[in-house]
């Protein structure tokens, strides 16, 4: 009883201290794709991503409404790193939807302007309106509502004290008249948040930060439970694992009561959290989530698949190996002889049929592919071409001649050509993430081979040179490169048996496995070189190749290789890949295939419009 | 003497142009769409008085249609000159728009003619014309993405002197709006700052960004008296693009330019 009658008090304070305007509520998710476009037009960094920011302790005065309900203590404010622009997740700041919105585009044209991050903060942010402004002037009308509807919800100066006022006065003359104030009085207590600004910085500093979706591949377990996605970022607070020795350190803390957000090396299996919504619950009431660098973190649930698949012993080895280099962004520099890339060609692999199940759609693409096979022929009769049509001419002086009603056919012969000048290199991803279920029936790596399947059927009907290699790695010294069929290699019973015998191997390094299938292209004479890569994520590594690293890396490569004149192109299942496939591919570079059961269908089709 | 079309100059690309004329030096332009390639074409044969004998080359273009082929009249076969054997003849500018468009084997024709030997062989006639010394090959690309499947074969290549465009820089794109329709500064001033951001999405979110012959369609509507963020909205922003999510970005930087 006494615990319903406490829920029920707890759902009505916070519904009259929750300030937020839930019907006018416009989460990120909604304009993420304009709004980054929007920045990216603005002369924003084009290889910032955009995420949700975590929510932050302001710690200011709070109305006595959100003290009853103990909410209200924390905003998301958004700020700008090395790698992602973070916006709130949702804004529901102001009664108008049309403001909520207005308000998103509003902190994305700021984060746009380049402004010195070094100034003090509230310099900085008039500086950034006052830039902004000037370059967009039809921005100004929608800021100053915004600035207006802003003002009404905050505390007026009168009901503060004195050095909290002078504050608030100053960022309201700030705010109003952007460019006047230099410099923010001191008070005791921190101001209320300034939700239409940015921050140069993340608002709660706490150490490094790490991304809590890097390091080792997510292996999503069988009865995954559906967690309402969400983009927000927790403030992570990055702590080396204490090794046991340091431990008592901590039980000597005053405050020693063991809460959630303190890291305890506690020697537990990654069993999964039997109440899963709370520990949903409890992850976002936290300030900090601590995350070891080695360790997982405990947002949701992850199990990470610590059994490396045992891949190394069954594959042959071919020739030396090569050293490629890799781009690091942050130097802006090419690392020399970074990565080593091994060729190799499987062991198991057993010369084999096409998997029965397969065999019928196989025949419906060999027929539909025949009909792209190269012809070059003469047509008669054209009404246009390089050549007289000697016997339409002849025909048709006979006709008048004898006085029959002449033909109105053309009398020009007309050579068309239909070669397909064309070498195709497919590049599979065979990272551990394709041992993940991709549908009920079917885990990733099984799609990729039937799509290997079909797609080598289709183009042996076309008579197109074509090569497959599949690739994975471990961390820069090992990057497998398989190979699966070389542009010598007749499409066989040997290759489908390596095509059958592929196998999830580690991680993605994708910037190398592009650049040597570039070398093996480039060294083709067709006229169009295709580089067609399947995939299912984002390039990662165990090492640093991960995030903005790994695309910018890939970025750089397929720069490369379109110098080198191939048209790289992409297939992937990544549902999310709109986020960063545009920087890499471009517009029309790449492919989503929403339902990846369908990939090894899509696949050929999509390699007839790209070719034909 | 006609009239001059009016062109821009962004640097010094006229003499350039000239400096190759007089020497009897082939030329090849490149540059994204819409940034005033044909334009300044025409505006230097006009300048030099010469004719322009303009081919848009595609796929199918074959040799016979630049050098000319055999008609039927009369129950006789005819010669009909092509553009290039045209221009050759009368001493013009041929300009082949668009050059990477026609195949390989077609561009091939141009070789005796892009050279210091200046003939142009006509296998069919037996005839080979002798370029005389006023005759000019132009040749112009757009080195975009779209089109790194077809590349020039690089014998025809380093027959050329070759003149990178690029969009005109914020003040001359202003003063070519100006100077194209009449519209006031400040808007002109708008319009290029709309087309730079929009210039910043290159291969990014749009295939192809704003040319300077968008702008000009905008500024046109303008003039006619249509609503400014109309007229962007349908010259740039529905011409740029099909993508609703892109669209909507696209027009938050008009309403930021314009106010809404």
């Amino acid at each position: 009883m006494e615990e319903y009658v406490g829920e029920l008090w707890h759902k009505l304070v916070t519904r009259v201290a929750n300030q937020q305007h839930v019907e006018a509520t416009v989460s990120l998710n909604e304009i993420s794709k304009a709004a980054a476009i929007f920045f990216r037009a603005l002369g924003g960094d084009a290889g910032l991503n955009l995420s949700a920011a975590s929510s932050t302790r302001h710690g200011a005065r709070r109305s006595w409404r959100d003290r009853l309900a103990s909410s209200g203590e924390r905003v998301e404010l958004s700020w700008r790193d090395g790698e992602t622009l973070r916006l709130p997740e949702k804004i529901g700041l102001f009664s108008e939807r049309r403001l909520n919105r207005d308000l998103y585009f509003w902190l994305v044209a700021l984060s746009a302007a380049d402004i010195d991050d070094n100034l003090p903060w509230i310099v900085r942010n008039q500086t950034a309106t006052l830039a902004t402004l000037a370059r967009f002037p039809g921005l100004a009308s929608r800021y100053f509502q915004l600035v207006e509807a802003f003002l009404l919800l905050r505390t007026l100066p009168s009901k503060l004290p004195s050095d909290e006022a002078a504050q608030e006065l100053a960022i309201r003359q700030a705010l109003q008249q952007p460019g006047s104030v230099h410099a923010l009085p001191k008070s005791k207590k921190p101001f209320q948040p300034v939700q239409l600004w940015t921050h140069p910085s993340p608002p709660v500093n706490t150490g490094n930060k790490v991304s809590t979706s890097n390091g080792a591949p997510e292996r999503e377990s069988s009865d995954d439970k559906p967690v309402e996605k969400s983009r927000r970022r927790h403030t992570a607070n990055r702590t080396d694992a204490p090794d046991g020795k340091d431990g008592f350190l901590m039980m000597f803390r005053a405050e020693s009561l063991f809460s959630w957000t303190e890291h305890i090396n506690v020697n537990r299996p990654q069993d999964e959290e039997e109440d899963v919504e709370s520990a949903a619950l409890a992850a976002e009431d936290m300030d900090t989530m601590t995350v070891a660098r080695d360790g997982e973190t405990n947002v949701t649930k992850l199990r990470f698949d610590l059994d490396l698949p045992p891949a190394g012993e069954d594959d042959t080895p071919l020739g030396e190996g090569v050293s490629l280099p890799e781009w690091d962004y942050k130097k802006q520099a090419m690392l020399p002889d970074y990565c080593r890339l091994q060729e190799c060609l499987s062991l198991q692999a057993q010369p084999c049929e096409l998997p029965p199940q397969l065999q019928r759609t196989a025949r419906h693409l060999r027929s539909q592919f025949q009909a792209l096979a190269p012809t070059r022929t003469w047509l008669k009769g054209q009404q246009d071409g390089d050549e007289i049509d000697l016997d339409a001419w002849v025909r048709q002086e006979t006709d008048l001649l004898i006085g029959a009603h002449p033909d109105a056919r053309g009398m020009y012969r007309a050579q068309i050509s239909q070669q397909r000048d064309l070498a195709c290199l497919l590049l599979a991803d065979l990272s551990l993430s394709t041992d993940a279920y991709a549908s009920d029936h079917a885990r990733v790596i099984d799609v990729i081979r039937d799509s290997l399947f079909l797609f080598s059927e289709a183009l042996s009907a076309t008579g197109d040179r074509f090569a497959m290699y599949g690739f994975s790695s471990l961390k820069r010294g090992n990057v497998r490169f398989n190979r699966i069929k070389c542009f010598d290699d007749r499409y066989d019973g040997l290759v489908r048996g390596r095509i059958k015998a592929i196998k999830p191997g580690y991680y993605t390094r994708m910037g190398a496995a592009i650049r040597q299938a570039s070398t093996l292209l480039a060294k083709q004479p067709q006229r169009q070189r295709l580089l067609l890569l399947l995939t299912d994520g984002k390039p990662n590594d165990l090492d640093r190749y991960e995030g903005r690293y790994g695309i910018e890396d890939t970025r750089i490569a397929l720069q490369q290789a379109r110098k080198l004149g191939l048209r790289p192109f992409c297939v992937t299942i990544d549902r999310e890949a709109n986020e960063y496939l545009p920087h890499l591919f471009g517009v029309g570079g790449y492919a989503v295939i929403r339902k990846p059961e369908d990939l090894p269908k899509e696949l050929p089709l999509l390699y007839a419009q790209m070719t034909h | 003497m006609k009239d001059l079309p009016f062109y821009q100059a962004q640097s010094s690309e006229a003499e350039l142009f000239e400096r190759a004329w007089r020497n009897n030096l082939p030329l090849l332009i490149k540059g994204p769409t819409g940034c005033g390639k044909t334009r300044f074409v025409a505006h230097m044969a006009a300048k030099l008085n010469l004719p322009l004998y303009t081919v848009a080359c595609h796929d199918d273009l074959t040799a016979a249609d630049l050098v000319g082929r055999h008609l039927i009249v009369d129950g006789q076969t005819v010669w009909n000159d092509g553009p290039l054997t045209r221009a050759v003849r009368s001493g013009g500018i041929c300009y082949l728009d668009e050059v990477v468009e026609a195949r390989k084997d077609t561009t091939v024709v141009l070789h005796p003619l892009a050279d210091d030997r200046r003939i142009l062989p006509i296998d069919r006639t037996g005839e080979v014309l002798i370029a005389p010394p006023s005759f000019m090959l132009v040749v112009s690309y757009n080195p975009g993405y779209q089109n790194f499947l077809k590349g020039m074969k690089p014998s025809t290549r380093q027959r050329f002197i070759s003149l990178a465009f690029d969009f005109p820089t914020a003040a001359q794109e202003e003063a070519i709006l100006v100077g194209e329709t009449n519209i006031d500064a400040m808007l002109a001033k708008r319009l290029v700052s709309i087309a730079n951001a929009f210039r910043a999405l290159r291969d990014h979110d749009l295939e192809e960004v704003a040319s300077t012959r968008l702008l000009v369609y905008a500024a046109t509507l303008i003039k006619d008296g249509c609503e400014p963020t109309l007229a962007c909205r349908a010259a740039l922003v529905e011409t740029l693009t099909d993508d609703p999510e892109t669209a909507v970005a696209l027009r938050e930087v008009i309403d930021a330019t314009f106010g809404k």
